[in-house]
C-alpha cells in the first residue's frame, strides 16, 4: 500500500506517466486474478469428474458385459470384470483415475486397450479443425454484418440480416445439416454428403469435406454473434453519452460506429463467444455423427454405447476444460482491455 | 456525471419506442407492437390445436402399425394428404402426434427448471453469503458440463421414454434458470422499494412472495419461452440419436433421423419435421424476444 500513499489515486482517465506503469504490472492484479480463477476451476473440474463417475455408473451394464455379449456366462463376466479391475467399488476407481489424470494420465481404453492420449490425439484434430473453421468464419462475418445493420437501424440490411437471424436462430443443427446435405450434396453434387479427408490427402480435399458440417455449426453461430453485436450496438449508438460526445464534435458516424461503439460492444461479444465455445464443442457430438467425422463427440458416442467409461470420462474432461479455459481466457480479456476490471475499483 | 441527467422516464425499450415513433402515433405504434406479440402467440396456439386436437380432428390414422402395402405413397393421395413413410404410416399423423410429445416434454422441462432452478436462484440470490456460494458452484459444475453428454448419459442410464427424457433435459433447464433468477434478484436488492419493505418490517415469506417474485416473473416466463425452443430442438438431437422418445412412437427428432437414411430418394420425410420444428421454435423464439424488448424497459 506504500505504492498509493506515494502516488496519489487518479482517475483512470488522467493515468500518469510511464513511471507508474512497472508498478502497476508487478503489483499485477491480472496474475492475481489468473491464480483466483484457476484456483476456481479446480472445484469446477472435480465436479464435472464426480457427477460423471456418477451418472455412468448409473448406466446399466458395463464394459465387461459389453465385450463379451448376451451369450457370457456369469463367471467370465466376473473374470473380465476382474481384469479390467470393474469389480473394485466406483470411488475406488474414480481415485485410482484421479490419481493418473492428475499426473496428465488419462488411462487406457476399457474396450479397445489404446492409450487414451493417443486416441485423443487422433480425435482431437478433427473436432478442433470443425470448432475452429465454424468459429473463425462465423465471427469474421458477423462483424462487418452487424455494423453494416447498426448504422442505419431499421435499414434494409437491419431488416434482412434480423430475418436472417431469426431463422438462423431457430433452426436446429442437425436439421441444418441434413438441408445443407439435400441442397449442396444431394441435389447439386457440389461437396461430400458425408466422409473425412485428412489432411495429409491435400488441403482443399480436407477442406471439402470439412464445408458442410462447419457451416452446420456455423451458420447458427454467425446469426447469435450477429445479432448480439447489432442489439448491443444499436443500444451504445443511442443510449450513451459518449456517442453524443463523439457527434457532437463532428466525428463521422461510421467513425462513431467503429472507433467508439464498436470498441464498447466489443466486451459483450466477448464474453458471449466464450460462454458459448462450451456448448459449441458440444453440438459437434450430433454434427459428427451427421457426416461421419472420426472426432471427439463421435468417439465420445460409441464410448457410451460400449460402457467404455475411462473414454466417456476424457471427453467429458475435455469439453469441460474448453469451457473452463473458455471463461478464464474471457476474463483476462476483461482485465486486459478494461482498466476498471484491471485495477479492481468496481 | 454532475451534468444534468434526464429523468428516467417509462420506455419499452429503444426497438419499440422506435416503432411507435415510426408508426407516428401511439394508437397505431400500440398496435404494430401488439402484431409482434400476437402472430408468434396465434402460431403457437395453432401448433398446439393441430397437434393436440388435430389427429382427432380430422379423424387421422394411427400413427403407428400402418399397413407396409401402403409404404411411400405420395403426397395428396386418398386418405394421406402428406402421404405415407416406408411402414406405411400416414406422415401428417406422425407429424402431429410427434409434435405433441415434443411440446409436452418441454412444457414439463420448462415447469421443472421454472420451480426447481427459479426457486433456488432466487433464494440464492436473496439470501446471499455461503448459501449462495455453495448453490452458485454447484450451478456452475451443472453449466461447465457439456449439457448433450450429460442428457445423453441420463438418457443412456434411465432407458429412453418420455419421463426419462424430462429428467434428462432438467438437469440442465435447472441452472439456467437459477442463474436468470438469481441476477434478476440481485438487480431487485438494489432497488429502493426493497429496503423501504425490509425497513418496515416485512417478513421474509411475504418478501419473497410479494416483492420478488412479482418482479422476477416476467423475467423467468420470457426465459422460458426461449427455454421451449431450445428443450424442442435438444428433445429432437436426443430423438434423433435414438436416446429419446423410444422408436415405433414419434417424434419430430426421430422422425427426421429415419428419413436421413432415404435423404436423396424421399426428401419430404425429413424436410416435414424439420419444417415442424422450424416453425415451433420460431415461433416461441419471436414470442420470447418480443415480450423480452417489452419487459426490458423496466
Amino acid at each position: 500500500m506504500t505504492a498509493t500513499a506515494t502516488t496519489p489515486r487518479v482517475p483512470a482517465d488522467s493515468r500518469g506517466p510511464r513511471a507508474s506503469r512497472v508498478g502497476r504490472v508487478t503489483g499485477s492484479p491480472v496474475l492475481r486474478l489468473v491464480v483466483k480463477r484457476l484456483l476456481m476451476a479446480i472445484p469446477i473440474m472435480l465436479g464435472v469428474t464426480v457427477l460423471t463417475f456418477w451418472v455412468l455408473s448409473l448406466i446399466p451394464g458395463n464394459a465387461a458385459q459389453q465385450l463379451l455379449g448376451p451369450e457370457a456366462t456369469p463367471e467370465d463376466i466376473a473374470l473380465l470384470e476382474q481384469q479390467l479391475g470393474l469389480d473394485k467399488p466406483g470411488v475406488v476407481r474414480y481415485l485410482e483415475w484421479l490419481q493418473g489424470a492428475v499426473t496428465g494420465d488419462l488411462g487406457q481404453s476399457i474396450v479397445s486397450r489404446q492409450p487414451v492420449s493417443e486416441i485423443l490425439s487422433q480425435r482431437l484434430p478433427v473436432t478442433g479443425e470443425i470448432v475452429l473453421l465454424a468459429f473463425v468464419v462465423s465471427l469474421v462475418l458477423a462483424i462487418p454484418v452487424a455494423l453494416l445493420a447498426a448504422h442505419k437501424p431499421d435499414g434494409v440490411m437491419d431488416r434482412i440480416s434480423m430475418v436472417v437471424s431469426t431463422l438462423g436462430l431457430s433452426v436446429a443443427n442437425y436439421v441444418l445439416a441434413l438441408l445443407l446435405v439435400l441442397v449442396f450434396a444431394v441435389t447439386l453434387g457440389w461437396l461430400p454428403a458425408i466422409g473425412f479427408v485428412p489432411l495429409e490427402d491435400g488441403l482443399w480435399p480436407n477442406l471439402r469435406s470439412m464445408i458442410l458440417p462447419s457451416a452446420a455449426i456455423g451458420l447458427p453461430l454467425f446469426c447469435f454473434y450477429t445479432r448480439f453485436l447489432r442489439g448491443d450496438l444499436v443500444d451504445q449508438m443511442q443510449q450513451e453519452e459518449y456517442v453524443t460526445t463523439a457527434r457532437a464534435k463532428g466525428v463521422g458516424s461510421w467513425s462513431v460506429l467503429i472507433k467508439h461503439a464498436f470498441r464498447n460492444s466489443s466486451f459483450g461479444l466477448i464474453t458471449i463467444v466464450g460462454l458459448n465455445l462450451g456448448a459449441l464443442i458440444g453440438g459437434t457430438v450430433i454434427i459428427e455423427q451427421i457426416f461421419a467425422l472420426p472426432g471427439i463427440g463421435q468417439m465420445l458416442l460409441q464410448a457410451i454405447n460400449t460402457r467404455d467409461f475411462v473414454v466417456v470420462q476424457a471427453a467429458v474432461v475435455i469439453f469441460a476444460l474448453v469451457a473452463v479455459l473458455a471463461n478464464l481466457i474471457v476474463d483476462l480479456l476483461y482485465a486486459v482491455l478494461d482498466p476498471r476490471i484491471r485495477y479492481g475499483s468496481s | 456525471m454532475a451534468v444534468v441527467e434526464p429523468a428516467p422516464s417509462f420506455s419499452l425499450g429503444p426497438e419499440i419506442d422506435q416503432a411507435e415513433a415510426k408508426a407516428g402515433g401511439r394508437g397505431r405504434g400500440r398496435w404494430r407492437n401488439n402484431l409482434g406479440t400476437w402472430i408468434p402467440a396465434g402460431l403457437i396456439l395453432f401448433v398446439l390445436v393441430a397437434c393436440f386436437l388435430g389427429p382427432t380432428l380430422l379423424s387421422l390414422p394411427s400413427p403407428v402399425g400402418g399397413n407396409i402395402l401402403e409404404s411411400n405413397q405420395p403426397a395428396l393421395s386418398p386418405g394421406h394428404i402428406l402421404g405415407t413413410d416406408p411402414n406405411g404410416n400416414d406422415i401428417l399423423s406422425r407429424l402431429l402426434n410427434g409434435g405433441r410429445s415434443s411440446l409436452w416434454i418441454a412444457v414439463a422441462v420448462n415447469l421443472i427448471g421454472l420451480a426447481i432452478g427459479g426457486t433456488l436462484g432466487a433464494l440464492s440470490g436473496y439470501v446471499g453469503g455461503i448459501a449462495d456460494t455453495i448453490i452458485m458452484r454447484l450451478l456452475d459444475v451443472l453449466i461447465a458440463f457439456p449439457s448433450l453428454v450429460l442428457t445423453l448419459a441420463v438418457a443412456q442410464a434411465l432407458g429412453p421414454s418420455m419421463t426419462n427424457t424430462i429428467f434428462a433435459l432438467a438437469f440442465f433447464s435447472i441452472p439456467a434458470f437459477a442463474r436468470v433468477a438469481r441476477s434478476a434478484v440481485l438487480r431487485l436488492r438494489e432497488m429502493p422499494f426493497m429496503a423501504a419493505a425490509q425497513l418496515s418490517g416485512t417478513t421474509a415469506r411475504r418478501m419473497l412472495f410479494k416483492h420478488l417474485a412479482p418482479n422476477i416473473a416476467p423475467q423467468l416466463i420470457t426465459f422460458g419461452m426461449l427455454g421451449m425452443g431450445i428443450v424442442i430442438i435438444i428433445e429432437g438431437a436426443l430423438s434423433f440419436l435414438g436416446l429419446g422418445i423410444p422408436d415405433p412412437a414419434p417424434s419430430w427428432g426421430n422422425m427426421v433421423a429415419t428419413g436421413q437414411l432415404s435423404l436423396s430418394a424421399t426428401p419430404m420425410l425429413v424436410v416435414w419435421p424439420s419444417v415442424a420444428l422450424l416453425v415451433t421454435v420460431l415461433a416461441f423464439n419471436l414470442l420470447g424476444e418480443n415480450l423480452r424488448a417489452r419487459w426490458s424497459g423496466r
